[in-house]
């Protein structure tokens, strides 16, 4: 019997904005896929491509990096900084064999709960299309 | 040889050693092959002899200069070699007035094995356009008539080109031969860290074990942690004793940067490196 196919993804979430919107998705009860297993930093600048090097090692079908909309951000640049270091790791990861697809850079603020929920559902229905790891 | 370039360089570095202005220089001399060239540090005015230069004079020396860090020596640099200097003294891991730089024109260097002088210049000097060191302080040598003979990122291009799964059969291949001895790392003047993630246990990011999957995650960071600060040395893969293409690495970013932030490495030492700038107004395909 052919077992369904369930991404697991790793969101890194900054603290200040995107955990908070993802706190809001969860506390006005809206519903998003379980694929999802969260890791609260405290900026998005605080993620490292090691970490999401690393997820890809352990076997995570897909990689949100979520932080505060530029211009928002809790520590005034961090996100500027992470948005260079990842518009790089998107075809670094991708000349390596791991499709763009798999890693998701996405701004999200403590009030957008709704684009939250909305990016999850996305993020894993895409994965779930490009299938299992080992396929590419 | 050319007899009249290793004089120069002779003169100058007996001058630095006899008026006491530098303990020591850093430079090539002939192998027990008697073919190839390795590192040699002269310290004595009655050494200089064996100091030389030639097309197989392949290594990258300005790695020694961070163990020379408190005395003042003088170094012999190729052009590629003289943009890892601009790259130590941008990081402020060396002095400028700690260093001599003898620089010289570059014919362009061969590949060579133990043993083995090889006829064909390296890849990386076949699409060199940098003929002249862009740090010195005396220069050696006559400008040489050279043009890049080969497309920049041909190669490159190539295996972007491929479908994702077959650059993922291909990664796989070659990291599964690593065997970790990290040759590369050693060889790397960018590499310096009193401790490298590879190393650390705790978190252990890199497993000891040697697996394809440990070996990628290492040389997929290590590549990544050199992103706009690669000079194109390509010492890394000329140590590497198992030949995995690491210029394909390190040339891909080399060339996102230059497209992306318009940086190359190295070649001034004020310049702010890519990961310690930013511009507000930039999206870089990042939606907001």
């Amino acid at each position: 019997m052919a077992v369904e196919y369930r991404p697991k993804i790793v969101g890194f979430l900054c603290n200040w904005c995107s955990y908070a919107g993802a706190d809001m998705a969860g506390t006005s009860r809206m519903s998003y896929p379980p694929n999802i297993r969260v890791i609260r930093v405290p900026c998005s600048g605080r993620v490292e491509p090691l970490l999401v090097a690393k997820c890809f090692q352990q076997g995570a079908d897909g990689v949100l990096i979520s932080g505060c909309h530029p211009g928002d951000c809790h520590y005034t640049e961090g996100n500027y900084h992470a948005r260079r270091r990842f518009a790089l790791l998107h075809s670094f990861l991708d000349y390596l064999g791991i499709a763009r697809e798999r890693l998701r850079v996405e701004w999200v603020s403590a009030s957008e709960g709704q684009r939250f929920t909305q990016i999850v559902s996305d993020f894993t229905r895409e994965l779930a299309e490009l299938g299992p790891r080992s396929e590419g | 040889m050319d007899s009249e370039l290793i004089q120069q360089i002779q003169n100058q570095a007996r001058d630095l050693l006899e008026s006491g202005a530098v303990k020591g220089i850093i430079g090539y001399e002939r192998a027990s092959d008697g073919l190839t060239a390795r590192p040699f540090f002269a310290y004595e005015p009655s050494a200089v002899e064996r100091l030389i230069f030639d097309e197989t004079c392949t290594h990258n020396l300005v790695k020694y200069l961070l163990d020379k860090k408190n005395e003042k020596m003088a170094i012999v640099v190729k052009p590629c070699d003289s943009r890892a200097i601009n790259l130590l003294l941008n990081e402020e891991q060396i002095k400028r007035d700690m260093v001599f730089i003898i620089g010289v024109y570059c014919p362009g260097v061969v590949e060579t094995a133990w043993n083995r002088k090889g006829q064909t210049q390296q890849a990386r000097c076949q699409t060199c356009e940098l003929l002249k060191p862009v740090v010195y302080d005396f220069l050696a040598g006559q400008e040489p008539v050279r043009r890049p003979e080969a497309e920049l990122y041909s190669d490159i291009l190539e295996m972007e080109a491929k479908p994702v799964a077959a650059k993922r059969a291909f990664w796989v291949e070659h990291f599964g031969h690593c065997i970790r001895c990290y040759a590369c790392r050693q060889v790397c003047p960018g590499c310096y860290c009193p401790e490298c993630f590879a190393e650390q246990l705790d978190p252990s990011w890199v497993g000891i074990r040697i697996a394809p999957k440990e070996n990628e995650l290492w040389q997929a960071i290590r590549t990544f942690h050199l992103v706009g600060r690669c000079i194109g040395c390509n010492e890394c893969e000329r140590v590497c004793p198992v030949d995995i293409p690491l210029s394909l690495l390190n040339r891909k970013l080399e060339k996102e940067v230059k497209e992306l932030f318009a940086f190359e490495a190295g070649l001034s030492p004020e310049e702010q490196p890519p990961f310690a700038t930013f511009k507000k107004e930039e999206k870089l395909g990042l939606e907001e």
